[in-house]
């Protein structure tokens, strides 16, 4: 029961925040309290923990733990940033049920229970992305997500499903069309070009804090959760035989990292760079699958969790800049600190060295060059853009210069934005303990992939 | 096979309304009959389970609407869902479908243990579903696409030889979400209308 104990820890804190969700006092530290009990849970359960709820097997995996300690550290940031600088009560309780799903997701096994929870978990922000709806699109933007996440998660329940009843002498068709069928589910979910409409109308219209709730806690989440469906299904060995699936999940993964990053360099505003640089490097994740090697899942799964942090502490960033310099455009002037955490957060999303979004990048890029030369200069290609995007950001911050450098009034974004930096530069220049439990779910896909 | 027509009827009926409440009263129908579909393949917990999480999402949805008048007319949306739905569920079951292909006897009125009219009306949910879900204009109708999926979803998860418990309460509670989402929207949604 251990191993569940943080996950229902977070569902029974989510329940008790939404009924007193208005008491700002109150909620904010019981979040951030539940968070930190729902970490010391996680650190205390012990490896390869495995138990049983309701008929559903559990399994405290390495890479488990790593993404559960790197999403409750993210929520906690999250929900300290809502709590002190930008308060809105419908947040802590979304915080809290994400954070249990997340969770949840990470310790579950069955394919078919891991797309229903993941489904639960992505429909929850719904209630934090609508605000002063009668003054902008965000109810539109809420449902257009709705939409997407309520399409792509029934076809991949469906199609899971399907494939699971397969009879052993059902054509390479059938098999075909439902991996296809799951592929594009997960598309639709991760918001991969083609199928990022809905991203870019969250990114205009959403609260930042919710945004990223959504692209740097669940887009992650959900990445994974792809990983281990497919390792868990027992669809791999088909899919090695069957080229079509691999070129599917290679052509959405270039298409997203090119495109994101095309999107990204010529963003507007700062947000829109961030979810645009999020979806490219998803889609530099994808192509990262798609190779199926050793190099590719390691180098595509670290740079998705540190896609999710960094993104984090930048679009909370971008929120703040835009609360100190409204109505004008967001400038360093007006949240001198708020402004480098979003520079420093554009470092680690384009993958920079020293900080730990470096190897994952370098995994990727390599192993796409092995696996095509112009797969790997396409994702070069890609990161060239998105430098461009986050260079065009600092100068539209900095261009008017920083007459007198001070620390703005409550600079929590800027704080939570040094506190990721420090993590993600700790982690760069000690990268082993990051990328060992992503090695080992590696070599289980590797096994399940290929079994004896 | 009756019980695949109220199906059927129960969603052509939760399609074509031009009234919220009257959808969601339909889409109970809809579950009801699905349930009656399966029923010799779950045990009553389990249909216990999946039936409470069909009854609370027909409510929050019959609760949304606030008034007797508020929803969305479908308009030609209802006759092309329609079309492409009878589409899809021919397709699907010619290309997907799983069920053993000996001896099928599909009963008029009792259990089909071969799971070939589960089969038939989960297609038909989930095609129906897609094609509602994706011309939808507003919440409403994008709550009863998404219902509609899940619930054929759920049938073609009950014909899987795995423990089934853990499933349907999940299930259910995915429903349920949907459910509560989408009356969550439909009530922001009046709003920004309304002002």
């Amino acid at each position: 029961m251990i191993i569940a104990a943080a996950p229902l820890v977070l569902a029974a804190a989510a329940c008790g925040a939404f009924i007193f969700r208005k008491r700002l006092h109150l909620v904010g530290p019981f979040a951030l309290v539940a968070i930190a009990a729902a970490f010391a849970l996680v650190v205390l359960t012990p490896l390869d923990t495995t138990g049983t709820i309701l008929d559903l097997q559990l399994r405290s995996s390495g890479l488990g733990h790593l993404a559960s300690g790197v999403i409750l550290a993210t929520l906690f940031l999250l929900v300290l940033d809502v709590w002190l600088d930008e308060p809105a009560y419908n947040f802590f309780p979304t915080a809290l049920a994400v954070g249990a799903t997340s969770l949840g997701v990470l310790i579950l096994t069955a394919p078919l229970a891991i797309f229903g929870l993941l489904v639960v978990g992505l429909l929850v922000p719904v209630g934090s992305f609508t605000f002063q709806v009668q003054r902008n699109r965000s109810v539109e933007a809420a449902t257009r997500h709705f939409g997407f996440v309520a399409l792509g998660g029934c076809l991949g329940i469906a199609s899971l499903a399907l494939a699971a009843s397969l009879p052993h002498d059902q054509p390479a068709n059938t098999f075909v069309l439902l991996v296809v069928v799951l592929v594009v589910a997960f598309a639709l979910l991760l918001a991969a070009i083609p199928f990022h409409t809905h991203a870019a109308l969250l990114a205009g219209e959403v609260p930042p804090a919710a945004l990223a709730l959504y692209f740097g806690v669940l887009v992650p989440t959900t990445f994974i959760a792809f990983v281990e469906i497919l390792t868990l299904s027992g669809l791999l060995p088909a899919i090695v035989q069957v080229v079509k699936v691999q070129d599917l999940l290679h052509g959405i993964g270039l298409t997203s990292a090119v495109g994101g990053a095309f999107l990204a360099s010529g963003a507007p505003d700062q947000r829109r760079l961030v979810v645009y640089s999020v979806i490219s490097n998803l889609g530099a994740a994808l192509v990262g699958i798609a190779t199926l090697s050793g190099p590719g899942i390691i180098g595509a799964l670290a740079s998705v969790i540190v896609t999710g942090a960094s993104a984090s502490g930048q679009l909370l960033a971008a929120g703040a800049l835009e609360r100190r310099s409204s109505p004008e455009r967001p400038i360093a002037r007006k949240a001198p600190l708020a402004a480098l955490a979003f520079v420093v957060g554009g470092f680690a999303m384009i993958g920079a060295p020293p900080l730990l979004g470096f190897p994952g990048r370098f995994f990727m890029e390599l192993i796409a060059y092995q696996f095509a030369p112009l797969t790997g200069a396409a994702l070069v290609f890609a990161t060239l853009l998105l430098i461009v995007g986050q260079l065009r950001a600092v100068l539209a911050l900095f261009g008017q210069g920083v007459e007198r450098w001070f620390i703005e009034p409550r600079p929590i974004a800027g704080i939570v934005g040094a506190v990721i930096f420090i993590a993600l530069l700790a982690g760069g220049i000690q990268p082993d303990g990051f990328l060992r439990p992503i090695a080992s779910f590696a070599d289980e896909f590797l096994r399940a992939l290929r079994p004896l | 096979m009756i019980a695949l027509g109220i199906v059927a009827l129960a969603t052509l009926a939760a399609n074509g309304s031009r009234q919220l409440r009257y959808s969601a009263v339909a889409l109970l129908g809809v579950s009801l009959a699905a349930n009656v579909l399966t029923a010799g393949q779950l045990t009553v917990t389990q249909l216990a389970v999946e039936g409470c999480g069909a009854l609370v999402a027909c409510g929050i949805l019959y609760v949304a609407a606030r008034d007797r008048s508020y929803g969305e007319d479908p308009g030609w949306r209802l006759w092309l869902a329609t079309i492409v739905a009878a589409a899809a569920t021919a397709a699907c079951f010619a290309t997907l479908r799983t069920a053993s292909s000996e001896a099928i006897a599909v009963p008029l009125i009792g259990e089909d243990p071969s799971g070939v009219t589960a089969q038939v009306a989960a297609f038909w949910l989930i095609s129906s579903g897609v094609a509602i879900l994706v011309t939808a204009q507003t919440p409403v109708r994008g709550s009863l696409g998404a219902i509609l999926m899940i619930t054929g979803v759920e049938l073609l998860v009950r014909l899987l030889t795995v423990p089934q418990l853990g499933l349907s309460l999940l299930l259910g509670w995915v429903e349920v979400v949907i459910a509560l989402a989408g009356g969550f929207l439909i009530v922001n949604e009046r709003v920004v209308r309304e002002s």
